[in-house]
């Protein structure tokens, strides 16, 4: 993936930029008649949220007859059980950030509408990178336009490891690696009550997993590989990080943001967690924080995770219009250098980089262009209704594994047999 | 008053008088309609709605709903998880009910002093009450955190080891309750004290002419006595423990294991988290029984044992 300046191009940006203006007259005409109050739905609180609440005050600037209601309404797994159960209430937004593998469940059931007639006419489509534009299509239709994508990193605090002995250049790059830094900081530092390693949450295991040759389902075919391999050696090397070699806090694993935490106050040595925490990781560890890629533990391989904004079918027609403006504008270059300059989360639109606040913080913030150099062994993950189901089912499973109170394998083949179950269920 | 009216029959129905009766009649119907209503809307019409769903298979999503039978209810009792759920909320009112109950009549007999320290401590013990569950919840979880909190550093200071407080399934429960307990007592101890207020001072004197020690005073007068309200904090406190849903939800999750997985928190977790609200409602269904069945066995049983009046 390219990020340079494509100085060469300027011209095709600025033909672009009159497609772009000429469509969103278009677009507008049919919905500046009235003003147009969209209700959307997000999870982001803290410099996330304010910094949306700037994309959102920008967009009402350049466009006031739309007013833009947002909601923080929680984290994804709240926004799916509040949709659901907004939708026969029919008290659903207008709009809703959808999490990249489970908005598969709410386009298969027709919440979502497909986004294809804006879309395709929208120079957006053009200026997306593949990877952004592929996280929005289920079953060849786009029913979100992305948002926040990201890929999850490895962060750790350069102070313990100076503490711990541990030098810079370390090796990081297999599980033993990890372990073995993970050891050396619990034995050195244990007694200050500091651990080697944040359990893994789930993004952060789907990584492992995937850095293992493996994956929860198959992308491409739809195969459930839970019960794969690679996938129970990467179980069985991620639980015994807590229960066996007690080089992870169990905290973590019982409430998963409590890792994250921990590695935020100095308490942990380090974190795999999405380039989204890079905001507040800086925020919280200043120049201690240094990030690097993921292991490569039998393959290098990252899952793109983040969410995208889809828009309701409920929602009256101008609703919808005035909702697809506010999606557009969301992901356009401005609105995303913000995004992506306060939060970390990858840029997602080409000519971001470009944009001055986007240079700068590539320039001056060291580490925030690692998950961006992880996009060449990136990979989309699945999304087909099942995996709503399988992710909300994983923690048990999880605490089961890393608390060592099943066997692994156990665990994972009776996990997979009930995914298995439970997707030929929702197919009917 | 003209010809005509004079002219005409009085019956039965037109009678002013009583047309009067009827409106009285009907006066305490019409002014209780509005609140009847309020009722239905909220409480019947959602057990009606839920006993529905509940044979139903539904996503919230589908535009429809087959009928599924008794499927919900068959699968819900051929699952470990449902059982579990039972088993757990169980332990949960069996242990935390009477040890709440003891712990406020205890407490509650040694504040009916009307001293400014017992003003004060009333008061004290009854805050938690009127907390936020959520904000215990939350604050207990860091009290009781492994690597980060309070509980774990107080042991260290006598030099004992760490303890999983919520990772290990022995230990969870214990929490909860320990939790759920120490939220709740304030308001055991104040109904608690309502009740021995109403025991007329006679029967103490006349117990302490007897020459009746203290424990026997109490054993003898005050626990027989108080018995109605025991009844009813039973009663309340029961229910609420097989509907505690909050503090498990905010500090374990039903965690570890489904080693505090009760039965509302696996309503939640089935009909909100995995789409199945048609087993939800099952749950729900099976859950409203078992607290009439709670409710009426109560009754039978001790119900007749609690008033002393004939």
């Amino acid at each position: 993936m390219q990020f340079g300046l494509q100085k060469g191009n300027d011209m095709i940006a600025q033909l672009q930029k009159v497609a772009g203006a000429a469509f969103v007259v278009l677009l507008g005409s049919t919905t500046l008649g009235s003003a147009q109050t969209v209700e959307f739905w997000h999870s982001f609180g803290g410099e996330s949220g304010e910094a949306l609440n700037q994309i959102i005050a920008n967009f009402e600037e350049a466009n006031p007859g739309i007013t833009i209601e947002a909601q923080e309404v929680g984290n994804y797994n709240d926004i799916v059980a509040k949709l659901q159960a907004a939708i026969p209430a029919n008290r659903a937004p207008d709009a809703v950030i959808m999490e990249v593998t489970r908005y598969g469940l709410f386009a298969d059931r027709g919440v979502l509408i497909d986004l294809a007639p804006y879309f395709d006419a929208d120079p957006l489509k053009d200026e997306l990178y593949d990877f952004a534009r592929e996280v929005g299509v289920f079953e060849g239709k786009t029913y979100i336009v992305p948002f926040n994508s990201s890929t999850p990193v490895l962060y750790y605090n350069k102070a313990i490891f100076d503490r711990a002995g541990i030098p810079e250049d370390a090796p990081l790059k297999t599980y033993d690696d990890l372990l073995a830094v993970s050891q050396q900081i619990t034995e050195e530092l244990g007694d200050e009550g500091i651990t080697g390693i944040a359990a893994p949450g789930q993004f952060a295991r789907w990584g492992l997993i995937m850095d293992n040759d493996s994956d929860l389902i198959d992308s491409t075919s739809g195969e459930i590989l839970i019960d794969a391999e690679n996938t129970i050696e990467a179980y069985e090397f991620m639980a015994s990080l807590v229960h066996e070699h007690k080089v992870a806090s169990p905290d973590g694993v019982t409430r998963e943001n409590d890792g994250r935490d921990a590695f935020l106050a100095g308490k942990v040595g380090m974190m795999i967690n999405s380039t989204g925490n890079y905001g507040r990781s800086t925020a919280a560890l200043g120049d201690d924080l240094v990030v690097m890629p993921m292991p490569c533990n039998k393959v290098c391989a990252v899952p793109i995770g983040g969410a995208g904004i889809g828009i309701l079918s409920t929602s009256e027609k101008e609703v919808q219009d005035a909702a697809y403006k506010f999606v557009s504008f969301a992901a356009s270059p401005e609105s995303n250098a913000i995004w992506f300059s306060a939060t970390g989360y990858m840029p997602i639109n080409k000519a971001t980089p470009q944009q001055p606040i986007a240079a700068d913080a590539l320039e001056g913030k060291p580490g925030i262009d690692v998950a961006i150099n992880q996009l060449d062994f990136a990979r989309g993950r699945p999304r087909p209704p099942v995996v709503t189901w399988m992710r909300a089912s994983e923690y048990d499973m999880w605490q089961a594994m890393a608390l060592g109170q099943r066997d692994v394998r156990e665990v994972l083949t009776e996990f997979a047999d009930k995914t298995r179950a439970e997707a030929e269920r929702l197919e009917k | 008053m003209t010809a005509a009216t004079e002219a005409r029959p009085v019956t039965r129905a037109s009678h002013p008088l009583r047309k009067t009766r009827l409106l009285r009649r009907l006066t305490p119907y019409l002014l209780a309609l509005p609140l009847l209503g309020f009722i239905a809307a909220f409480t019947y019409v959602p057990i009606a709605s839920s006993l529905n769903l509940s044979f139903r298979e539904w996503d919230f999503l589908s535009p429809t709903k087959p009928w599924v039978g008794l499927d919900n209810y068959r699968l819900l009792l051929d699952s470990r998880e449902f059982w579990n759920a039972m088993k757990v909320t169980a332990i949960f009112a069996v242990i935390s009910v009477p040890i709440r109950l003891a712990l406020a009549l205890l407490i509650a007999t040694r504040l009916m002093s009307e001293t400014w320290v017992s003003r004060l401590m009333r008061g004290a013990l009854f805050l938690p009450s009127v907390t936020s569950t959520v904000a215990i919840a939350v604050v207990f979880s860091w009290v009781f955190s492994t690597d980060y909190g309070m509980m774990n550093a107080i042991l260290g200071w006598f030099g004992l080891g760490k303890v999983y407080w919520m990772q290990d399934p022995q230990i969870a429960l214990w929490v909860l309750i320990f939790v759920n307990s120490w939220k709740q007592l304030g308001y055991d101890i104040i109904i608690y004290l309502a009740g021995l207020q109403a025991i007329p001072t006679e029967l103490y004197d006349a117990a302490s002419v007897d020459g009746g020690r203290k424990f026997h005073v109490f054993r003898r007068v005050t626990v027989p006595l108080v018995m109605p309200t025991t009844y009813f904090l039973l009663v309340i406190s029961v229910i609420e423990a097989f509907q505690v849903f909050t503090i498990v939800d905010v500090m374990t999750k039903g965690g570890p294991a489904g080693a505090t997985d009760m039965i509302v928190n696996m309503l939640y977790r089935v009909g909100f988290t995995l789409f199945d609200i048609g087993q939800g409602s099952a749950l729900a269904v099976i859950l409203f029984i078992l607290l009439i069945a709670l409710a009426v066995f109560k009754s039978r049983v001790l119900g007749r044992k609690v008033h002393y009046e004939s």
